[in-house]
């Protein structure tokens, strides 16, 4: 198939495997997947922590079901970019490990106290469902077929991050002060967590044109503000004055762009910021201890699937 | 020599089981799925697989999603201030339809 | 053997003795769960890491069962977890002892010699003289045995190659005196009175001797060295003194870790000066 008729077809669901679809689409669906599932990895491992130091045992069985979903999602995802024939699992794993791998500006950035829980477990989690929302309608079949899956259960993960956003913020003043520190030092981050406005994505006029992408950074974004800004005023929290955010006419909102710090944003974007950089050398330092499981399993694995020469006799 | 069939109904669907043929080699196993289970209903795409390579566990080998509470890990179990995003909405919704779907066996 | 039916009724002995049983049963799962949750994240494969994670979340479940029952006879839980003193808690070593980055055969053979010895405790509960822990027992099994099975299949696996044979060896020579406190009393005549009451109906003798007779075997099949042997001590096994480590956990003595690990895991808790802890699901039935 032509790039072309990638792009007259280009609806939801449109192409499988089955198809033969040009190196272009194949490459671009692969960049986008492999980020998507590339973040679910790093957003685990930043709150696995908190397994541990949540404060009481359902909580904790909560925050192990949330991360172990993570990964659940992380592995539906490699999957699906992997079916696109560019890259396999493993390569997009050390990729990770070595630093090549992107993903999400917001899980670049230390996660030290139980009160910043709620900024990436409510608006994180709360901004990717947005998204992922949308993506239940893109052109790679296996990419929504995924989506399905994770939406499902994604509910979970932005009520109970809600749910410990609203204990936080009807316990004691102190912790009421300190999540709304913590709020004030994550919405810039949070914000940009859809990127740069549209004029200025690198990616975004493909990945639209042959239907890998539904909406637009813009059109996400204020989707976002509308959902969440009320939400977090309900909740007790105060919008901060920087960025600005105006309030449209039909009670809809825009934020200026100017506002954000989008020299740090690129830097990260890059893997070069440092915390981000120290959590990336973390993982790989956990992927390589136990480098010596995979490739006891992958051993047998040769043996049993009987393509092992000794298979021959 | 059996396999096993899915179909897929239409573009961007799932393949799901729906039956089987026997067939002596994979590609003749494809030609006679697509007459026997593709021919009446609306079909896609079928996949063959030997049945030979099939696992299975059921209910008596595990207990599916625990036989321990695990409502923390449903939508359903907390509850938020204010209206909830619409996606928000929409997987609480799957997944009381699949809590409840568990519950009926 | 009566039931013991009304925790108000209870007198002094029969309270120590189930308060005794209940936190046997209840740290070692908090405990081994705490630890199971640091493979998140970090375990061979995506599968495998799901997979460990559920059997951490199935064992946090069963420990909040026991804690639950605990909470008859006046607990609650902040008083049971977050605010205990890590001395007082009467957990088996082999569950506080940290995992060395990426050892896996550590994680898959210390879940085998838990989930063993686990099988034999809840069978000597089924029919426990007080009926919340024999009610308890039959959904902990129906989970337990995907534990076992787990586990099996990964120590197989592993002791079939080289470098895992080697691993497996070295995690069993640090684990299975540990391994043993299991078997290990709280107290001697509490643990008597555990036994006389029909909470439990084996002595700890009989479990260790039991879990000996079965571990044993399996793991020399698997041509490991162990301190026992099946062919020497002739089909009778029993836990000697000299095969025990310094520290017991039973009795309140407890490695270095483990207080490292209260610390941990108590943090939030204290940092935010909570005075009680948040339940999402309904209480037990």
């Amino acid at each position: 198939m032509d790039l072309n008729t990638v792009k007259e077809r280009a609806g939801p669901r449109e192409f499988s495997p089955a198809d033969d679809l040009p190196r272009e689409y194949r490459e671009a669906a692969t960049r986008m997947i492999e980020f998507h599932a590339n973040s679910e990895i790093m957003g685990a491992y930043l709150e696995r922590p908190f397994i541990r130091q949540a404060p009481s045992i359902d909580r904790k069985l909560a925050f192990s079901a949330k991360v172990q979903d993570e990964i659940g999602h992380g592995q539906l995802l490699y999957r699906a970019a992997e079916s696109l024939g560019v890259k396999t699992r493993e390569e997009m794993l050390d990729d990770l490990a070595n630093g090549d791998g992107k993903f999400l500006n917001c899980f670049h950035y230390p996660l030290k106290s139980w009160v910043e829980i709620p900024m990436i477990s409510f608006f994180v989690d709360g901004a990717a469902m947005r998204r992922q929302a949308t993506l239940r309608r893109t052109s790679w079949e296996p990419y929504a077929h995924a989506m399905d899956k994770v939406c499902f259960e994604e509910g979970f993960h932005v009520k109970h991050g809600e749910d410990i956003l609203k204990e936080l913020m009807t316990g004691s003043r102190a912790e009421q002060q300190r999540t709304q520190e913590a709020f004030e030092e994550w919405w810039p981050r949070i914000i940009q967590f859809f990127g740069p406005t549209d004029d200025k994505s690198t990616h975004h006029d493909f990945a639209a044109s042959v239907g890998l992408k539904q909406q637009s950074n813009d059109e996400l974004r204020d989707a976002f503000l509308d959902q969440y800004i009320p939400k977090a005023r309900k909740h007790g929290l105060e919008i901060p004055d920087e960025p600005r955010i105006r309030e449209r006419d039909d009670g809809t909102y825009a934020v200026e762009e100017g506002d954000l710090d989008w020299d740090e944003f690129f830097t990260i974007a890059k893997n070069d910021y440092e915390p981000g950089l120290g959590q990336i050398n973390g993982r790989k330092q956990a992927q390589e201890a136990v480098q010596w499981v995979r490739e006891t399993i992958e051993d047998d694995a040769t043996t049993a699937g009987g393509h092992a020469p000794q298979a021959a006799d | 020599m059996i396999w096993e069939v899915f179909r897929q109904e239409k573009t961007g669907g799932y393949h799901t089981h729906c039956g089987n043929v026997h067939a002596p080699d994979r590609e003749m196993a494809k030609q006679f799925a697509a007459i026997q289970h593709g021919r009446r209903k609306p079909t896609n795409s079928l996949w063959v697989v030997p049945r030979e390579e099939v696992g299975e566990i059921d209910s008596e080998d595990v207990v599916f999603g625990g036989a321990t509470d695990r409502s923390y890990r449903w939508a359903t179990a907390y509850n938020t201030t204010g209206e909830d995003a619409r996606e928000v909405v929409e997987s609480e919704d799957e997944q009381a339809t699949a809590e409840r779907q568990r519950g009926d066996d | 053997m009566a039931a013991l039916e009304n925790p108000a009724d209870l007198d002094e002995r029969e309270r120590e003795a189930l308060e005794t049983l209940l936190k046997r049963l209840a740290d070692d799962e908090f405990v081994l769960a705490e630890r199971y949750t640091e493979w998140q994240v970090r375990a061979p494969s995506l599968e495998s890491d799901l997979a460990l994670a559920n059997n951490a979340q199935d064992e946090l479940g069963h420990a909040r069962l026991w804690y639950d029952v605990l909470e008859d006879l006046g607990f609650e839980e902040q008083e049971l977890v977050y605010e205990r003193d890590p001395a007082d808690f009467r957990h088996a070593t082999l569950v506080e002892l940290p995992f060395e980055e990426g050892d896996w055969a550590d994680a898959v053979l210390r879940s085998y010699l838990y989930d063993a010895a686990e099988e034999l405790r809840l069978e000597a509960l089924e029919d426990s003289s007080y009926p919340k822990i024999a009610d308890r027992v039959g959904k902990i099994q129906s989970e337990e045995a995907y534990h076992l099975e787990h586990a099996q299949n990964w120590v197989e696996r592993l002791a079939d190659g080289e470098e895992g044979h080697q691993r497996l060896q070295d995690a069993l020579d640090r684990l299975f005196p540990h391994a043993l406190t299991l078997f290990e009393p709280v107290d001697p005549d509490v643990e008597t009175d555990i036994v006389d009451l029909g909470l439990r109906d084996a002595t700890l003798e009989e479990l260790g001797e039991e879990w000996l007779s079965i571990v044993v075997p399996y793991l020399e099949s698997l041509e490991l060295e162990l301190p026992v042997s099946s062919q020497v001590d002739d089909d009778t096994f029993e836990i000697t003194e000299e095969m025990l480590p310094e520290k017991r956990g039973r009795d309140g003595s407890h490695t270095d870790a483990w207080a490292d690990l209260h610390d941990e895991l108590t943090h939030t808790y204290r940092d935010l000066g909570r005075s009680e802890t948040t339940k999402i699901m309904e209480k037990p039935e």
